[in-house]
């Protein structure tokens, strides 16, 4: 890397709460937000466990000052990446700013109101639920909002959606397009997502356990996660601390399947290994692996193989906080990022949990109790649909 | 950042781009909605794969797949794509499937093609790339951000050579329907030939797909020199984006009477103030072309723009159907000039 990006500020809110303070006290007490279905309305309300964000789309709006009919992504998204501009304590009227963000169902929480009136009638359906369907909206309501306006864009690669959005957005900085980025991404629950993963028999109805022998798939959530990013130039001229360095980060494709992942975990692997080589760490460097372990049974033994093919058979501590969160698909590897910078900041690894049983294809295991200790380098990982695979290096600044 | 050669470029539109020589014979059409011509797949995609994949998979991935063989490459260093609404016929389906089984069984084959990042991905699965594959999904800055990513790659990394750089979006029967009860779409039944001659509400519907291969180093095929991009998010102003036009071509040594423009005008007079203002204030006297009354406007269209101008750039001729205003001399330099509502884009080229 060429000159080091720091993370000035987090934002988040998911399941677990409504902000870094929330969220930070709730996985230190292993409490998960995985709970039946309240909020979206759908037919598998009360056999689908999901991660939710407990509030109606008019009380998000309350809290995000949005309008009540725009979509549930813009409404979360507004909420975390506030909040990490509001950490940064960095003025962005001085600085070229941009908003990089990542979603996968863009508006798709209004559209599938819209369609249901629609198929019946093509002259009906409000259309106001259906303006804002594209993914680029929602980034385009917060980024004015924020006043991040000198470069945005929205990155959509399935679950590594919001890694490489972090990407992008420290490339910019590093290119001297921009001089700060809020990145990260966004996703709200929407039947649509459901019935899919429902329809790839992936979703667990139980609540998930990510890298357990028994594992039967994934919960989803919903969420948005942001990290404000800058460069010493900046940190220097605004006298803020840092929170971390982005150190490392690599983009690679599985190039295997269109959902599944191979084996090997061939992707997985490049995105570990290009990120290290990155960061110009050896994988004893790495302190803690905040997984992507998603709970089903492909994911997990496909990102284990890789972590041993980098690692060896005693890799450092690691565990899933999808336990807590659900898969938030677009938004993970922002929520993940957050959580792996409170991480390092608070020096502490959150379990995983529901952990029962070892996995038979691997020597070791996820972290199951709360550890504190100092930590230096977090690595993140996230994979999706399409074999787009990512991995970040967070480090202690 | 290090300027680019275009080494291999292929376009899939409505109208006859792709198989043909440049320039094609334009296609007329009457009515507000363009489709693509697709050519056969089986060249490029195993039979017994296509019949399942959506039209858009399917012309999106065989442009991609086009343009590496037009430049001689197999499996480029990178792959970076944009698309405004992603595989929306897809997404319409499942989304149609789930409602009509009230949430009951349905087939995942939509929803797996329902995601953004199927065409890019599915250039990667056919050629083996395990390298960098980016979708970016933003309205009219679709394109443009994975241009920039592409410059950006190159300018990081001396082993980037070639990379593969596309857009692609369609148009279904929900979306053009919507379209038109929003009031974006021409009413009357003229002549697309007509579009930009006459001023009034709306603009056709449009779709295609795109594909380059950015290279590092010149090649007997290349087409043109990818010089930059920009993005401007909602100028206020004419005056604005005239400032911001004179920045950028002075950031690349050029005066603005230098360059031709190719403006991404698309009918509707509320959408195009300010680029008219642009065509007929700062390029007053410069030739102008225009290009979205032959592949309709989406949000991806100046892809479509991008493989019109490098074929003007290396065949020295500009097709009169393009001409706006001006001579139809042969430019050196095209700067594309943009807008999809509030995302305005500059792109330019020059002769390589």
């Amino acid at each position: 890397m060429k000159s080091p990006i720091y993370i000035a500020g987090i934002g988040i809110i998911s399941a677990i709460g409504d902000n870094a303070a929330e969220t930070l006290a709730h996985l230190t007490a292993s409490e998960t937000g995985v709970s039946g279905m309240e909020i979206l309305p759908s037919a598998y309300a009360g056999t689908l466990p999901v991660a939710e964000v407990k509030y109606t789309n008019a009380q998000l709006a309350a809290k995000s000052g949005l309008e009540p009919w725009q979509t549930r992504t813009a409404q979360l998204s507004m909420i975390a990446a506030r909040e990490a501009k509001e950490n940064s304590k960095i003025d962005f009227s001085k600085w070229r700013c941009g908003f990089i963000s990542a979603n996968t169902v863009g508006g798709m929480d209004r559209t599938e109101d819209f369609m249901k009136d629609f198929l019946a009638d093509a002259s009906s359906g409000d259309l106001h639920d259906v303006i804002n369907h594209d993914s680029g909206d929602a980034t385009e309501i917060v980024a004015e909002k924020l006043g991040c306006t000198d470069y945005i864009t929205t990155i959509s690669t399935a679950c590594s959606s919001s890694a490489n959005a972090m990407m992008y957005g420290a490339r910019l900085i590093q290119n001297d397009i921009v001089d700060v980025i809020v990145a990260g991404g966004t996703d709200a629950l929407s039947r649509f997502t459901l019935n899919g993963f429902k329809s790839l028999m992936i979703l667990d109805e139980q609540l998930c356990q990510p890298f357990d022998e028994n594992r039967r798939g994934l919960n989803l959530g919903e969420g948005a996660g942001y990290v404000v990013l800058v460069s010493q130039r900046v940190l220097d001229s605004e006298q803020v601390k840092p929170l971390a360095i982005l150190s490392g980060y690599a983009n690679a494709n599985d190039a295997y399947h269109q959902t599944a992942s191979s084996p090997e975990g061939n992707g997985n692997y490049a995105a570990m290994t290009g990120a290290l080589a990155m960061a110009r760490l050896t994988p004893a460097q790495i302190d803690y692996i905040n997984l992507h372990g998603t709970g089903t049974p492909n994911n997990d033994v496909s990102e284990g193989t890789a972590i041993r093919r980098v690692f060896g058979d005693t890799p450092p501590v690691m565990s899933s906080t999808k336990a807590y969160t659900g898969h938030t698909l677009g938004a993970s590897a922002g929520i993940e990022g957050v959580i792996s910078v409170l991480a390092l900041q608070h020096g502490v690894v959150f379990p995983n949990l529901r952990h029962q049983t070892q996995m038979k294809e691997l020597a070791f295991g996820p972290q199951t109790s709360l550890l504190k200790r100092p930590l230096a380098h977090v690595l993140s990982n996230s994979f999706g649909f399409g074999g787009n695979c990512s991995s970040v290096i967070f480090s202690k600044s | 950042m290090k300027p680019l050669f275009i080494n291999g470029a292929s376009c899939i539109s409505p109208q006859p781009t792709f198989g043909t020589e440049f320039p094609f014979e334009a296609k007329e059409y009457t009515g507000s909605r363009l489709s693509c011509i697709e050519p056969d797949y089986a060249p490029y995609i195993d039979p017994k794969l296509s019949r399942r994949m959506g039209r858009l998979l399917k012309y999106g991935t065989t442009a991609g797949l086009q343009a590496l063989r037009d430049a001689g490459i197999q499996v480029p260093d990178a792959i970076s794509t944009g698309t405004g609404f992603g595989l929306l016929d897809d997404s319409g389906k499942f989304l149609k499937n789930v409602i009509e089984a009230g949430e009951g069984v349905v087939s995942p084959t939509a929803f797996i093609q329902s995601t953004h990042n199927t065409v890019s991905s599915n250039i990667a699965l056919a050629i083996g790339c395990h390298a960098h594959n980016n979708t970016f999904a933003h309205k009219g800055f679709s394109f443009e951000s994975a241009l920039v990513d592409a410059q950006m790659l190159a300018t990081e990394d001396d082993k980037m050579a070639n990379i593969l750089v596309g857009a692609y979006d369609e148009v279904t029967d929900y979306s053009y329907q919507i379209m038109q009860r929003l009031g974006l779409i021409r009413s009357g039944g003229e002549s697309n030939t007509e579009l930009l001659k006459t001023t009034g509400r709306g603009t056709i519907a449009g779709e295609g797909a795109a594909f380059f291969v950015l290279s590092t180093q010149k090649a007997e095929n290349t087409y043109a020199t990818y010089r930059g991009c920009k993005l401007i998010y909602k100028p206020s102003s004419a005056q604005t984006l005239s400032e911001a036009i004179e920045a950028f071509l002075a950031g690349h040594g050029l005066d603005r009477s230098e360059a031709s423009v190719l403006s991404g005008v698309c009918g509707d007079d509320r959408r195009d103030t300010i680029l008219r203002a642009i065509n007929e204030g700062l390029f007053k006297g410069n030739t102008v072309l225009a290009y979205k009354h032959l592949c309709g406007e989406y949000m991806t269209s100046s892809a479509f723009g991008m493989w019109a101008a490098v074929n003007i750039l290396r065949t020295r001729g500009v097709p009169e159907y393009m001409l706006l205003s001006g001579t139809p001399s042969c430019p050196q330099h095209i700067l594309i000039c943009n807008s999809y509502k509030n995302d305005y884009s500059l792109i330019l080229l020059s002769v390589a």
